[in-house]
């Protein structure tokens, strides 16, 4: 800058040692009041800084390189367009970089500070303990005030040739307030620090054992260290690191802080149980972290809460497993949360205790179904309604207590699984498939119209639950089966309570096993509304026909055969009266569906009698083999056995079922026993007939029927899994072309989980088929591998 | 707002609105330094700035207090010289004397965006000039001999225009 001083605006004169001691023994005494912390004011602040200013600005001659004052006035002019990054670097006599005056000022700043320093520590030396903290705490408040304004005050030297000296790589050069610093750090603290570090983990020791203590102290400290972690290579205060609060103290308290729990936690335990131990745990975890937070450094929390984690959790960790079973049986939940919260703070601790969280949820499922005893092998409502309160009660127990974490829901989900799929009710019934078949029944009770049926948002609600189990169901094919015929029965009968509650179901059923799972559900229930139709076009038929009209009340179900769970009657031969409506309705059908053949279902219709014969006039509601045998008696009052066979068509053992309900409505009767009827047996109408109603439904399920259909359900399933597991075969194959049968078999489990569990040697037997159909061969060669024949 | 007493060299006291004083690093710091409560009617004198150039700086300073805060310095990024508002320019229509002492006033009291748009000025007054007109511009001696400025000249050959 002093370029300018040709041109005459201001004559800067080279500055002689004389004029910078009388600078200097101004500014020293001006820097002494600054750290007096005496009061200053803004004029003598501008004259101290005006100081440096003009001390930094002027022309020293000692430091100068050569040649004239106006050679490296010349360079001073290039402060601006400074290229040392440049291509070339000017070379030769010229020396590059401007001249910047400030090395002597730097230099007696440091010794002062040095000196402060060193009578500074005289007086703190011989002190310890609370004492040596009051003295090191403010003192160094003090001395980072002080030397914040010192730094103000030489904020020139900084900006200029501190600044210089530290973009040409000189070393040990800082800016005056880190210098202030790093003479702290190598007089000061390097002398006081062991004493002033072991005060303050005194301290917080006393405070751990519940003293009242001064923090102030411990986190002026604190602040002290971190702020003398300078990053050597960066002049400006950003460059911290924190080694020196990390050497000096971090490592020494996390030590102290491992001693001192591993002591307070083995004598608590060994004379408190361990639920208490639980919530002291849980108090001095809370305590460090506010320590943390109150008056040490961040960057410490981490570290501190793993050694706490270690000390206080990991190292009793058998202790905590041993006593969780413990909590489990008494339902201790908020223990249990506890116990949660601090397991899970150690890395992979919760793995056990989800192991025995499994096995009690599993052993109460086997519990609680056992105690039902006799009652949940015939009473789905007992069965279901068991299974849904353990789950209710554990699925509680971990959204509470463990905090629905997902290790434990999945334990909760294998333990429901297990005893599910496999308990007292499976076992006796030696077939895992009685749980879906009493689920489906629980549903069918549910939807079936009763007088018991429970409100609509309840029903809703149990649905739900229902869906629950469901979700645990192994053999959902099972299911699939008993909920399709009883649904089918629902609907043909009309005795679904709701269509809402129907049609809510299979959607939720959708939801979870796919579209494929309920297709035929919902064909069945389009049957129905399709019928709706039909039997309305029909009816409109028959009055606009000009054919004689039918007297006969007439409904139908047309029901696609495929998607409808029944079995074409036995022989049957129609009585004569309802003959003309079924032809009159086959021949309506027919012209309004070409080619579609209509099998009936008489062992599923029904109708209704009126009678003439006894004493009052009865309306008799029953099924179509009552009617054929009923209507027998129109001809004669007494027939044998084997005549109303022949007249009606119904197979021998069949007929006598039939038989059997109608002597035990007494509207016939006979001189054999009923449970003994033979061919010849008589029976007779029973003129007399006398009930109290006059609309009678006489319409019994047989025994017969019921059981075969269950047994047939069971077969069906047998097969229809075997076709599954075919088609999966195939699927998998037709991808990958050649497979170990390993493998195969693990696909083909995967495949089907959703639907049921197939077992191995099936497998092996539908791998076996398919070879004989040919769509696998064994390879050659290899052993145990096939490939696909397209 | 406040305001603050400043006082140049000789003597002439200017009252500043303290936001805008605060232009000045300088006075900023030393303002948190001593701590804000002290009274207004402490005086803060400026021994290197005269009135005609204090006046000036503050005019400067008012006109600018608004501006968003200046960009960290960036080494890699070149410096520019054509970008100095139209105000700045007008506002540094002003002899050579008066420009060199805003310079040194920018730079004894720290304002970083004054500082660099009188720069600017001055680098333009370089620009584009051979070194004798330089000289007449800036009235400075030829004090090299001529094997010295040969030596000059061809150190700094890189740099020359082509």
């Amino acid at each position: 800058m002093s370029s300018i001083s040709s041109t005459n605006v201001r004559p800067q004169m080279p500055l002689r040692q004389k004029d910078f001691d009388q600078i200097w023994g101004d500014l020293q005494e001006g820097i002494e009041q600054v750290y007096k912390r005496q009061h200053m004011e803004k004029k003598r602040y501008m004259d101290l800084y005006t100081h440096v200013y003009n001390y930094c600005t002027s022309v020293h001659h000692q430091s100068a390189s050569s040649t004239s004052s106006g050679r490296a006035a010349n360079n001073n002019g290039g402060r601006t367009a400074n290229y040392s990054g440049g291509k070339k670097q000017t070379t030769g006599h010229v020396q590059g970089g401007a001249q910047l005056v400030g090395l002597e000022l730097y230099k007696r700043l440091k010794e002062f500070l040095r000196i402060y320093l060193i009578n500074l520590l005289q007086n703190g030396a011989e002190l310890m303990g609370e004492d040596v903290l009051a003295f090191y705490t403010k003192q160094w408040e003090e001395y980072q005030f002080s030397s914040r304004v010192l730094n103000g005050v030489c904020a020139y030297l900084n900006r200029h040739w501190v600044k210089r000296e530290c973009e040409e790589g000189r070393k040990g050069i800082y800016e005056i307030y880190q210098l202030a610093l790093v003479t702290w750090r190598d007089n000061l603290f390097q002398r006081l620090n062991k004493q002033v570090t072991n005060a303050v983990l005194k301290l917080i020791e006393r405070e751990r054992n519940g003293e009242t203590i001064n923090t102030r102290l411990v986190s002026g400290v604190i602040n002290c260290y971190v702020a003398l972690g300078l990053n050597e290579d960066e002049t400006s205060a950003r460059g911290q690191n924190l080694v020196v609060y990390k050497d000096t103290f971090e490592a020494v308290f996390l030590e102290d802080t491992e001693r001192f729990y591993t002591r307070e936690s083995t004598d608590f335990l060994r004379n408190n149980p361990v639920t208490e131990y639980m919530i002291k745990a849980e108090q001095r975890l809370q305590e460090e972290q506010r320590r943390v937070q109150v008056y040490l450094h961040e960057t410490t929390m981490e570290r501190l809460a793993k050694t706490c984690d270690r000390v206080l959790i990991e190292k009793h960790l058998e202790i905590f497993h041993a006593e969780f079973q413990k909590l489990l049986d008494g339902e201790k939940n908020s223990d249990l949360g506890r116990m949660y919260a601090l397991v899970a703070r150690i890395p992979d601790g919760l793995c056990e205790l989800r192991r025995l969280l499994e096995h009690h949820i599993h052993a109460q499922g086997l519990q609680a179904i056992d105690k039902c005893g006799e009652c949940a092998h015939t009473d789905p409502k007992v069965y279901v309604s068991t299974i849904l309160e353990v789950h209710k009660k554990y699925n509680a127990l971990v959204l509470v207590a463990f905090n629905n974490d997902s290790g434990f829901v999945a334990a909760l989900d294998k333990a429901c699984g297990r005893f599910i799929n496999s308990n007292a009710v499976t076992k006796a019934a030696n077939s895992s498939s009685k749980s879906p078949e009493l689920l489906a029944k629980y549903c069918d009770l549910l939807l079936k119209k009763s007088s018991k049926n429970p409100e609509e948002a309840e029903l809703e609600d149990t649905l739900n639950q229902v869906m629950v189990v469901f979700k645990y169901i192994e053999d959902k094919d099972v299911f699939q089966k008993f909920y399709s015929k009883m649904l089918a029965k629902r609907l043909v009968q009309h005795m679904s309570a709701s269509d809402d509650a129907e049609a809510s179901m299979i959607s939720k059923l959708k939801q979870a096993c796919g579209f494929e799972y309920t297709s035929k559900l919902q064909r069945m229930f389009q049957d129905i509304g399709v019928s709706k139709d039909l039997n309305e076009n029909f009816r409109k038929h028959m009055s606009n026909s000009s054919e004689q009209p039918l007297h006969i009340d007439f409904s139908i179900q047309v029901l696609s055969s495929g998607s409808w769970p029944f079995q074409q009657s036995s022989c049957f031969q129609l009585p004569t009266e309802l003959e003309r409506s079924v032809h009159r309705f086959t021949t309506f059908y027919s012209s309004q569906h070409s080619g579609r053949k209509l099998n009936w279902l008489y062992n599923m219709s029904k109708g209704e009698l009126v009678t003439n014969c006894f004493k009052n006039r009865y309306t008799l509601q029953a099924s179509t083999f009552q009617m054929a045998v009923l209507l027998q008696y129109n001809d004669n009052t007494s027939w044998t056995v084997s005549q109303l066979e022949q007249h009606t068509g119904i197979k021998g053992d069949f007929l006598v079922q039939v038989l059997q309900i109608l002597l035990k409505a007494k509207l016939l009767v006979c001189a054999d026993d009923e449970s003994e009827l033979t061919e010849s047996s008589v029976v007779d109408l029973y003129v007399g007939y006398k009930n109290k109603k006059l609309r009678v439904n006489i319409n019994i399920p047989l025994k017969t029927e019921l059981k075969v259909e269950q047994e047939a359900t069971h077969k069906h399933i047998e097969e229809d899994r075997k076709m599954l597991i075919q088609a999966a075969i195939v699927r998998i194959m037709k991808t990958r072309k050649t497979l170990k049968h390993q493998h195969l078999v693990v696909e083909v489990l995967n495949q089907l989980s959703s639907r049921f569990k197939p077992r191995v040697p099936v497998i092996k037997k539908c791998i076996d088929i398919l070879i004989e159909k040919e769509y696998l061969e064994r390879t050659e060669g290899e052993k145990d591998t096939y490939s696909y024949l397209a | 707002m406040p305001n603050i007493k400043l006082q140049s060299s000789d003597s002439e006291i200017f009252t500043v609105d303290v936001e805008i004083a605060k232009c000045s690093v300088t006075i900023k710091t030393m303002l948190e330094d001593l701590g804000m409560e002290d009274d207004e009617e402490e005086v803060v004198p400026l021994p290197n700035v005269n009135s005609a150039i204090l006046k000036k700086v503050i005019q400067w300073a008012t006109y600018h207090k608004d501006d968003p805060p200046l960009p960290e310095d960036d080494e890699n990024k070149e410096k520019r010289t054509d970008d100095i508002s139209s105000w700045d320019a007008d506002f540094l229509k002003v002899d050579q004397g008066t420009l060199f002492e805003l310079i040194l006033a920018a730079n004894y009291l720290d304002i970083k965006g004054l500082l660099d748009v009188t720069c600017k000025t001055v680098a333009n007054m370089i620009k584009g000039k051979t070194p004798e007109e330089i000289r007449k511009t800036f009235n400075i001696k030829n004090d090299f001999t001529a094997a010295e400025e040969d030596q000059v000249r061809k150190e700094n050959e890189w740099c020359e225009e082509k």
